[in-house]
């Protein structure tokens, strides 16, 4: 009970700051060494930048509530978004996750291309940073 | 012995043991079963030893459902059939193709695939294959070591092919045929009606008609009707004086099942690393390679998603980015070429060269492919051969061919590449892009829709007389000496090529029949 109540209090706080200071909030998680490795997906040696940016955009055009950054962060790592600052993120790997998603059927097709939910993410954070 | 009947006098009568019409793929191995066997044997071949567009014409007919190419081109009217320009491509159907799926009406066979093994055997010979041995392993040994895509064997797996030479029947087995005792070979004798008994229970015999407007009869024991698909039906249902809706057709059946192989460029594979694009034994080089290997789910992958049978291929991506199925690459002008090159008309060899840029090998280290597929059409009562009003030039009825598919064809083959690229994914091989036309929806095909010129159905094979139109025998239900051979009995069309299997289940006959007469 005890631990529950520091969760909420962290977390109350956590919303509090991003309310007052949204833009830096985001800057600051877009500088992340974590989002910076999920914009790379393991694609972009399979498919090259010009097919994995296209998918991206397609992915985020499909699925509007994961548009930005922050979204497609959290749905990545299965967390809300407020989660992933207070608790930060698992330690596992893009392509762990990838192979987690083919081998417990989580897929999607995007313009015709069979790809774990993992790695349509990835591709849209990497067209969001190519935009 | 050989007899062209035009040189007979009007209204000869012919009389043998048994009569075979059509002298294909089917009606030469039939009829080589029988040299030496002391049983005079007749094999009617309406055409001569050459192509000539009159014969042609016969076939030709009303296309009035989906897009097909001129009936006239599909089969060939002379001595050796359609062998005289098919590609050579064999392998057995699979264990599943026999069975009777739940979610594929009108399907189950009443023979099994190990009925047909050891008769499969025989065909590989006639054919010119290799050994009856269609595993990867296998193959994966030779030359070397070819190796194959690390997939799960139990969703995907890798299905052999092996390639005829293609041996040409009319060429290779001419010879064996004229020369032999007991066989007598009548060509342009074409057959425009079968008779039967009173009680429609027995062939009493054939009018035969050349060209020249001679009239012929012929009598036999016992009688094969091994004419290719629309021709078995069109003579089937043309033969009507005793029975009104033509003989074996008490039951609405004959002309129905029409069956075709879907063959369509249908996705696109990307590999994880460049490793991985030694993958030799999915390497055809035509007329080099003995066998090589296309994707197939796995019976038990095809149980669990309620689909049907199918392969992809593995080639080279064309350097165009049209993705062209069979039929528009296997025009009736490529088909005519495959014709004329063997009758060393050098005039086609452009048109064959840029073909061959179609067919490029794979090569080692390539990581991209265009997966093409072949896949199984499901029966379907609709899809048929009927009559039309228009008459020939023997008087026989010209076919209404009405080409129809089900939406279990498309959503097979979508199902097909999803399950296809969810393993490719799994296994870390690469990733798996569907076509456009193929994510549409479950109805609609586009403009580019195409078959494998391949003839199936027709006259299905079931015990039952109200579900086929021949028991597991190949004797046409009620007909006493009526047998048919080929590929118009298959119930269901499988993936592999049809000539193996309509090869094999031919030599099953003869050997029924040789049985029935001793």
């Amino acid at each position: 009970m005890a631990m529950h109540r520091r969760l909420f209090l962290r977390i109350a706080a956590l919303g509090a700051a991003s309310t007052l200071s949204g833009a830096a909030c985001a800057t600051s998680t877009d500088d992340s060494p974590d989002l910076r490795a999920l914009a790379r997906p393991a694609l972009l040696d399979v498919l090259g930048a010009e097919q994995v940016r296209a998918i991206g955009a397609r992915y985020r055009a499909m699925v509007p509530a994961e548009r930005d950054a922050a979204a497609l962060r959290s749905a990545i790592h299965g967390r809300h978004p407020l989660l992933v600052r207070l608790l930060g993120v698992p330690r596992v790997a893009p392509a762990e996750l990838v192979r987690r998603d083919f081998a417990e059927g989580r897929t999607v097709e995007v313009q015709g291309w069979v790809l774990s939910v993992t790695e349509a993410r990835q591709c849209a954070l990497y067209s969001l940073a190519r935009a | 012995m050989h007899t062209d009947a035009q040189r007979l006098e009007d209204g000869s009568l012919i009389e043998g043991d048994l009569c075979i019409v059509g002298a294909g793929a089917a009606g030469i191995s039939m009829a080589l079963e029988w040299v030496g066997q002391g049983r005079k044997v007749l094999l009617l071949e309406g055409g001569g030893f050459d192509p000539d567009p009159r014969m042609q014409d016969l076939y030709r007919g009303e296309v009035v459902g989906r897009p097909y190419f001129p009936l006239e081109a599909a089969r060939l009217h002379y001595f050796g059939g359609t062998t005289n320009h098919w590609a050579g491509l064999c392998a057995p159907f699979d264990p599943i193709d026999f069975e009777r799926r739940d979610w594929v009406p009108h399907s189950g066979w009443p023979i099994r695939r190990a009925d047909l093994d050891p008769f499969y055997a025989r065909a590989q010979r006639l054919l010119d294959l290799g050994p009856y041995e269609y595993g990867a392993d296998h193959w994966g040994r030779q030359e070397g070591g070819r190796a194959r895509l690390p997939l799960d064997a139990e969703v995907v797996w890798t299905k052999m092919w092996q390639f005829s030479a293609p041996t040409r029947f009319g060429r290779k087995y001419r010879d064996a045929i004229v020369n032999a005792r007991d066989v007598h070979l009548y060509t342009h004798a074409n057959v425009v009606e079968i008779e039967a008994n009173e009680a429609v229970r027995a062939v009493t015999g054939l009018r035969v008609r050349t060209l020249d407007g001679k009239e012929h009869r012929v009598r036999a024991r016992r009688y094969v009707l091994a004419c290719c698909s629309i021709q078995n039906a069109r003579l089937l249902l043309a033969s009507n004086r005793q029975a009104r809706n033509g003989l074996g057709n008490g039951h609405d059946l004959v002309g129905r099942y029409f069956m075709e192989h879907i063959e369509m460029p249908a996705g696109q594979l990307a590999l994880a690393t460049p490793q991985l694009g030694n993958v030799g034994l999915y390497r055809l080089d035509y007329g080099k390679t003995k066998a090589s290997g296309e994707l197939s789910l796995s019976a038990a992958a095809q149980h669990t998603h309620r689909v049907l049978n199918g392969t992809t291929s593995l080639q080279p991506l064309p350097a165009s980015p049209d993705l062209r199925s069979t039929f528009q690459v296997l025009t009736p002008e490529v088909v005519d070429a495959f014709v004329r090159i063997e009758r060393g008309d050098t005039t086609v060899l452009p048109i064959l060269r840029k073909l061959g840029e179609d067919f490029r090998p794979l090569q080692p280290g390539e990581r991209r492919f265009r997966l093409f597929s072949r896949q199984e059409q499901a029966p379907n009562p609709d899809s048929r051969v009927t009559l039309g009003a228009e008459r020939d030039a023997m008087g026989m009825p010209r076919v209404r061919f009405d080409w129809r598919l089900t939406d279990l064809d498309k959503r097979s083959m979508r199902t097909f590449y999803e399950v296809l690229g969810r393993e490719v994914g799994k296994q870390g091989v690469g990733r798996v892009q569907i076509l456009d036309w193929l994510r549409d929806d479950d109805v609609t095909w586009p403009g580019f829709l195409s078959g494998g010129w391949h003839h199936m159905g027709t006259t299905r094979m079931h015990q039952d007389p109200t579900q086929g139109v021949v028991d597991a025998n190949c004797r046409v239900h009620g007909l006493g000496n009526l047998y048919v051979a080929g590929a118009s009995v298959y119930p269901t069309s499988g993936s592999a090529n049809p000539t193996l299997t309509l090869v094999a289940l031919t030599l099953r006959l003869a050997d029924h029949l040789k049985a029935a007469a001793a």
